[in-house]
């Protein structure tokens, strides 16, 4: 059992997966299917290196938001009704927050790349996280982002940057991909809200950023990403759920497989990266 | 008793001047530290960082010392450094947030606290490990320990090997745990020529 339960797969993917079907499937009545991404994510933090650690690394930081933001979701859903503002307004204090998590990097660079790194991490933290709080409401579409986006981060990391990276952001994917398998299941949408928006959003994030300050991710596959949330807007046809996700997950599927060929690098070195 | 401590500070003159307290800088071509780990419970694989650099004390009179080393750790070395048409070879893996983290952590350090002497010659180094930010207690047994000078160009040295073990997962190390074993053995190959 221990030597199945240290299986990099089992671990980022696999277990988090089954962890987050449970939980969505018992949480949807209480319009709290979205927490299966958190519950994946734990579940991989967990089995790949535990919870116990002070935040001293960026990557400890990442795990520590990124455990508790799934709460700050539960939050925004059942206390507050969000404004138009508050995509923006999220987007703004997670960016703000990856400078705390690189701060460690950003402190050793000099001025103009410390003013690029700085600039990009926050520019991709915020926006992933606007953009995947943006499809709160469609929890189709923003099921699917959110299992591209990880399983595109977490291959693309696991092929440039490093390993554990690649786990935990596979581990947000499964967790998402749980969450659209108990619609199709049950051929109805239940709530996403910014319990799993937020979760994954903010989780790829900060994953991306860490991957970007610490290791040599490419930034255009990091680019290419954050483009996920917005392909899965793309028209899908309206014959039913199925079709629906199987579709929208095509389009954010695309969209990852580019940014996992990005972070090849026999690619990298053809496009002269 | 003004001349019982007058005769105990002169019965002490001889032991105060031989306190001779010698500096020593590190040469960072002869001066390694080295790793091995036992990987998927077959075979245990060393690497070692190439750029080490520092400086020790030693008062071999008064048989104190200290050793300051920084290590810096994007220098290592496992062996596999060509990429060919893999993503990345093992030493660009050991050097990500995976393992020994070096955009973030680029220096690891050892700072001595106390140094233990057998005969005239160091036998223990107490001190401080740091490494990925956070810091414990390391002490490294003197396998061997030798002062004279350089044959070639004459200069005093003092030079020799060390060892510990620690674990790396006290250090936030935890990744492939235990498929890469979590006690790493440590040696250190210092040489240092007198200031």
């Amino acid at each position: 059992m221990q030597e199945l339960l240290g299986h990099p797969a089992v671990q980022g993917g696999i277990a988090p997966f089954a962890t987050a079907l449970v939980v969505a499937l018992a949480l949807f009545g209480a319009r709290l299917g979205g927490l299966a991404v958190g519950a994946a994510l734990a579940t991989a933090v967990y089995l790949i290196g535990g919870f116990a650690f002070p935040p001293v690394s960026a990557q400890q930081k990442i795990l520590l938001v990124s455990l508790a933001v799934p709460v700050v979701g539960v939050i925004v859903d059942l206390a507050f009704k969000p404004t138009r503002a508050a995509a923006a307004v999220l987007g703004l204090i997670f960016g703000v927050l990856v400078l705390w998590v690189g701060i460690n990097v950003l402190r050793q660079k000099e001025t103009t790349a410390l003013l690029i790194a700085a600039g990009g991490v926050f520019a991709l933290t915020a926006w992933l996280t606007s953009a995947m709080f943006a499809l709160r409401d469609d929890p189709v579409r923003a099921g699917a982002a959110a299992l591209a986006l990880g399983l595109g981060l977490g291959v693309s990391a696991m092929l440039s940057a490093s390993a554990s990276y690649g786990q935990y952001a596979v581990s947000v994917g499964a967790g998402a991909g749980a969450f659209l398998l108990v619609q199709m299941l049950l051929n109805r949408n239940i709530v996403a809200g910014a319990t799993l928006t937020l979760s994954a959003g903010v989780a790829c994030g900060l994953i991306a950023s860490g991957a970007l300050l610490a290791s040599p991710f490419s930034p255009y596959a990091a680019a290419v990403l954050a483009l996920i949330p917005v392909a899965v807007r793309l028209p899908a046809p309206k014959g039913g759920l199925w079709l629906q996700a199987i579709t929208v997950s095509i389009y954010g599927g695309i969209v990852a497989l580019a940014a996992c060929l990005l972070s090849w690098p026999g690619v990298q070195q053809r496009l002269g990266f | 008793m003004k001349k019982a401590l007058l005769a105990a500070a002169l019965a002490a003159l001889p032991f105060t001047a031989q306190a001779n307290p010698e500096s020593y800088t590190i040469d960072p071509n002869h001066t390694f530290m080295y790793w091995e780990v036992e990987h998927l419970g077959v075979s245990m694989q060393r690497g070692r960082f190439e750029r080490t650099s520092g400086k020790f004390t030693l008062d071999r009179a008064a048989k104190t010392g200290g050793v300051e080393l920084a290590v810096e750790t994007a220098s290592l070395s496992s062996g596999d450094n060509v990429k060919g048409s893999r993503p990345r070879t093992l030493d660009d893996h050991l050097r990500t947030a995976d393992f020994f983290n070096v955009a973030e952590f680029p220096r690891m350090s050892f700072k001595s606290t106390g140094v233990k002497f057998a005969g005239d010659v160091p036998s223990e180094i107490a001190g401080q490990l740091t490494l990925l930010g956070v810091t414990r207690p390391l002490t490294l047994k003197v396998e061997r320990w030798v002062c004279k000078d350089n044959p070639m160009n004459k200069k005093p040295m003092c030079g020799g090997n060390a060892s510990a073990t620690v674990k790396r997962t006290d250090f936030g190390m935890k990744y492939g745990v235990p498929a890469i074993g979590d006690e790493v053995r440590l040696w250190v190959s210092m040489e240092g020529y007198k200031d």
